[in-house]
């Protein structure tokens, strides 16, 4: 089983268990994909993982989008913005970050 | 009756038999078997009458294949046809006394002879050159156009090409094999070549990718109706399974609760 | 946007020359033992993998016509080796339809048919082998079950049909795939493909009203689990969670506020699409289908509507009435039940489409066109609507109800060439269990025929917008459009240009909200 700084991760690269998280572990998973992570960044970890603990679920992108722009201002409340934050995606790449489980079906 | 007369008729008999209790039993495991679902394929039609003229576009004129490919539509098509007006003509030496006039009437259906070679060579042709095609071909495919190009190439021979066999021996050995009457077959090797890959045929329809022909009767994407919402379609072991397990599948489902 | 190399869009589309083994490989990630147990298949690869292999083939030839007949048929003729995506986008042999029939049929010669027992050489007839097995796992995961190949063969054989029979026989020994596993999973124990529990499904659907009677200044519900509704709404759950998805949910809930016709989804059943299908297991199938029945059973529906999926529009239209006796016919007590309980005047299940065509064709939705007058529109037809249902039950009716309910919200609509719509619609790439990251070079390779359509209609018409009625083919076209130079945003929920223009009334739902 693969690792990331001694956590184990599954063959996408997210965290089995989620208490394993840690910042430093969100800094190493965005190193690995080229990112320096900004504050912006962080808001979106930071709400994502607060949303999770509340529902053991990720929020919709719908829902995302509106929390960051509440805190980031409107300008930046959009998907795209977030796409260009996390190439990725927000959902999967945002989730990965913060330690979450990978969010699949038909999305 | 000579030994070659003795082995050929065992051969026609043999290949007959195999036929028809091969083809039975595919026949009969087809209709056995059970379609849990329907599957019909679009434009798939809403009533009975619908898959009727869908089935009789499909065998008759090869709709789908003409949707695919006009080239490999068109050869296949004329081969068949061509097929089936030979498969006429030839029933004249098989009746017993004598020849009913309608079947007389039918000696221009030699000339089908033609396009039934252009359409094998087509086919072939494709399955040489073309390289997708050529990567799907086992040896049997090759050899089962060959086998038809021989007895459609032996037959011209012998009525196009003066290579006439005793046409009174073929006649009486024909009908003998009809009436039980067994007779004498004319020794010409290319009648024999000619009668023999007929009986090969006929012996590997069941075995083969022949199967084709019963095959495309059963296939349900184009023989279901399509009103599943309307009516209710099940196979009999998924009722089985459905009376026997009824209850305790309701239970999981409470259990999730 | 994926780094995977592909040519520019060519103007049309030629026919590959084949390269053997472009798309060779390990397949999608494999199942854990704890996936895979959870559906009652067996963790690893079993010991004696071979021999129940070959037992279960026997199991299916015996149990499904369709595999028995199109085994037997195949004449090899070629019509369908240039009608998958996936070859075309690949180029590699074993995508051809016939090519991926035969890794099955060689090994069903080679043990159920005299040619194949004794003489294997001659009619391609080949051992289950491990490296067999390979090619198995690998190219039946690169086949998305579109069943394009079967409109065009002269013996109607479906591809997908031997695909799920072969995911079925992997199963069964142990060898599962990820993605589709891990999501039969979740429904199973959480109700919904994604594993959303219900507090966040609920408020999820709060948010968006709160977002509706923003924009709107009206008032629109999405009720969760109301048992005094008339209709139950069973959608593809990404149309909770994904963009554009969510919009089109928007969209059914302003259509059924304009309608009258009290509705609820439910925290139960929050899930459409049936995996059950893509790795062709009639029993898992079936539980899906039966908590769908158990829903409405509970919550008291006079009415079924499912919302935009592709394979779970197949599934509740072809199947349904067969796996749980949603619609006439089926005799046990609780199909008998919700006979009495559902209202014969509507075909059960009915699709939102259908839905929403009756109320236009009844002048009950008023349309501001110009809203969407900035869209230039074309239809993608979704394989498993376009060649496995039907709508309205009028002949094509799959085809003309999405295209009419777009022209009544939309002045500007194209449709993309013929030979790539309708029946003869190219998959948007992603169906049939593939939408997983781990197969996004297949992904963005298949949809190459679909976007060189789309890019037709662009220059010819100025197509700007590409609506679907698929959950799959939303979220595959939102990640590949960027690949072929198309903005990701483009693709749209059918029921978001119903949405944008729909002229809403202040109509509180007090039928609704009295009952609560």
């Amino acid at each position: 089983m693969a690792e990331i700084l001694g956590a184990e991760i599954d063959e996408e690269g997210f965290l089995l268990k989620m208490a394993d998280w840690s910042e430093e572990i969100a800094l190493a998973m965005a190193a690995e994909d080229d990112i320096e992570l900004s504050p912006e960044h962080w808001e979106v970890i930071n709400f994502l993982r607060e949303y999770f603990i509340e529902y053991e679920f990720a929020p919709a992108v719908r829902i995302l989008t509106k929390a960051i722009a509440k805190k980031l201002g409107n300008d930046k409340g959009n998907s795209r913005y977030l796409y260009s934050l996390f190439p990725y995606g927000p959902a999967k790449q945002g989730c990965r970050f913060a330690g979450l489980p990978k969010p699949t079906g038909c999305v | 009756m000579s030994l070659t007369s003795i082995i050929f008729t065992l051969f026609c008999y043999l290949s007959l038999l195999i036929f028809v209790i091969g083809l039975s039993y595919k026949i009969i495991q087809y209709s056995r078997t059970p379609a849990p679902l329907k599957i019909p394929i679009a434009p798939a039609p809403l009533k009975r009458s619908g898959v009727f003229m869908r089935m009789v576009a499909e065998v008759f004129l090869f709709k789908s294949l003409f949707k695919a490919s006009k080239w490999t539509w068109f050869f296949g098509w004329i081969f068949h046809w061509a097929l089936v007006l030979l498969f006429i003509r030839h029933l004249g030496y098989f009746w017993p006394g004598d020849t009913p006039e309608v079947l007389l009437k039918t000696e221009s259906f030699k000339y089908a002879s033609f396009p039934l070679i252009i359409g094998l060579m087509g086919l072939l042709a494709r399955r040489i050159f073309v390289d997708r095609i050529r990567y799907i071909s086992s040896p049997s495919d090759y050899l089962m156009l060959i086998l038809l190009i021989t007895i459609g190439a032996s037959g011209m021979l012998m009525t196009f090409a003066l290579y006439y066999p005793n046409m009174g021996l073929v006649y009486s050995f024909a009908e003998g094999l009809v009436t039980l009457n067994w007779s004498e077959l004319p020794s010409d090797l290319i009648f024999l070549v000619h009668i023999f890959f007929v009986f090969i045929l006929i012996a590997i329809f069941p075995i083969s990718k022949l199967l084709h022909a019963p095959g495309v009767f059963f296939s349900p994407t184009l023989n279901q109706v399509d009103n599943a919402r309307k009516r209710r379609h099940i196979s009999s072991w998924a009722m089985q399974k459905e009376t026997d397990k009824e209850v305790s599948i309701e239970q999981n489902l409470e259990k999730d609760e | 946007m994926a780094e995977v190399d592909i040519d520019k869009l060519p103007t049309y589309i030629e026919i590959p020359a084949i390269q053997k083994d472009a798309m060779a490989g390990d397949g999608p990630f494999k199942a854990s033992a704890e996936i895979q147990e959870q559906l009652g298949f067996p963790g690893e690869k079993i010991e004696n993998w071979q021999q129940v292999a070959i037992e279960k083939m026997a199991e299916t030839t015996s149990k499904y016509r369709s595999v028995q007949v199109f085994l037997d048929a195949c004449v090899k003729c070629g019509a369908c080796t240039d009608k998958c995506h996936y070859y075309l986008g690949t180029s590699d042999p074993k995508n051809m339809p016939v090519a991926r029939q035969d890794l099955f049929r060689s090994v069903y010669r080679r043990h159920f048919t005299f040619a194949g027992k004794y003489f294997p050489k001659l009619v391609g007839a080949k051992e289950l082998d491990d490296a067999m097995l390979d090619d198995w796992y690998n190219y039946f995961h690169q086949c998305s079950q579109c069943r394009r190949c079967a409109v065009f063969c002269p013996y109607g054989i479906d591809t997908a049909e031997i695909s799920m029979a072969a995911r079925e026989v992997m199963n069964v020994i142990g060898v599962g795939q990820k993605y589709s596993n891990q999501i039969l999973g979740r429904i199973n124990k959480i109700g919904n493909n994604l594993g959303m529990p219900e507090p966040a499904l609920r408020d999820t659907l709060l948010d968006l009203e709160e977002e509706i009677e923003k924009e709107t200044g009206i008032a629109v519900n999405l009720p969760l689990d109301n048992e005094h509704a008339e209709v139950l709404m069973v959608t593809p759950s990404a149309d909770f969670f994904a963009e554009p998805h969510i919009d089109g949910l928007i969209g059914y809930a302003k259509v059924f506020h304009q309608s009258g016709v009290t509705w609820t989804m439910s925290s139960y059943a929050s899930e459409a699409a049936n995996f059950g299908m893509f790795i062709g297991s009639y029993e898992v199938m079936r539980q899906g289908a039966l908590r769908i029945r158990k829903a409405a059973l509970d919550l008291g529906v006079s009415r079924i509507i499912v919302g935009e999926c592709g394979h779970a529009w197949r599934v509740a239209y072809s199947f349904w009435n067969t796996l749980s006796g949603i619609g006439g016919g089926a005799s046990d007590e609780y199909a008998l039940k919700l006979q009495r309980q559902l209202d014969s005047n509507y075909p059960q299940p009915q699709h939102i489409i259908e839905f929403t065509y009756d109320l236009i064709q009844k002048g009950i939705l008023t349309f501001d066109k110009t809203k969407n007058d900035h869209r230039k529109v074309t239809f993608h037809d979704s394989c498993n609507v376009a060649r496995g249902s039907n709508m309205g039950d009028i002949e094509n009716g799959q085809f003309i109800l999405p295209r009419e309910v777009i022209k009544a919200a939309c002045n500007h609509f194209a449709d993309m060439p013929k030979a790539t719509i309708k029946s003869s619609t190219f998959c948007c790439g992603g169906g049939g269990g593939l939408l997983t990251d781990d197969l996004i070079e297949l992904r963005i390779k298949g949809a190459m025929p679909r976007m060189q359509a789309l890019k037709q209609s662009q220059e010819n018409d100025g197509v700007n917008t590409l609506a679907a009625i698929c959950a799959i083919c939303k979220s595959q076209f939102s990640k590949v459009l960027p690949n072929y130079d198309f903005d990701p945003y483009m693709i749209v929920s059918v029921h978001q240009l119903v949405s944008d223009a729909l002229v809403l009334s202040d109509k509180s739902q007090t039928k609704a909200e009295d009952s609560l």
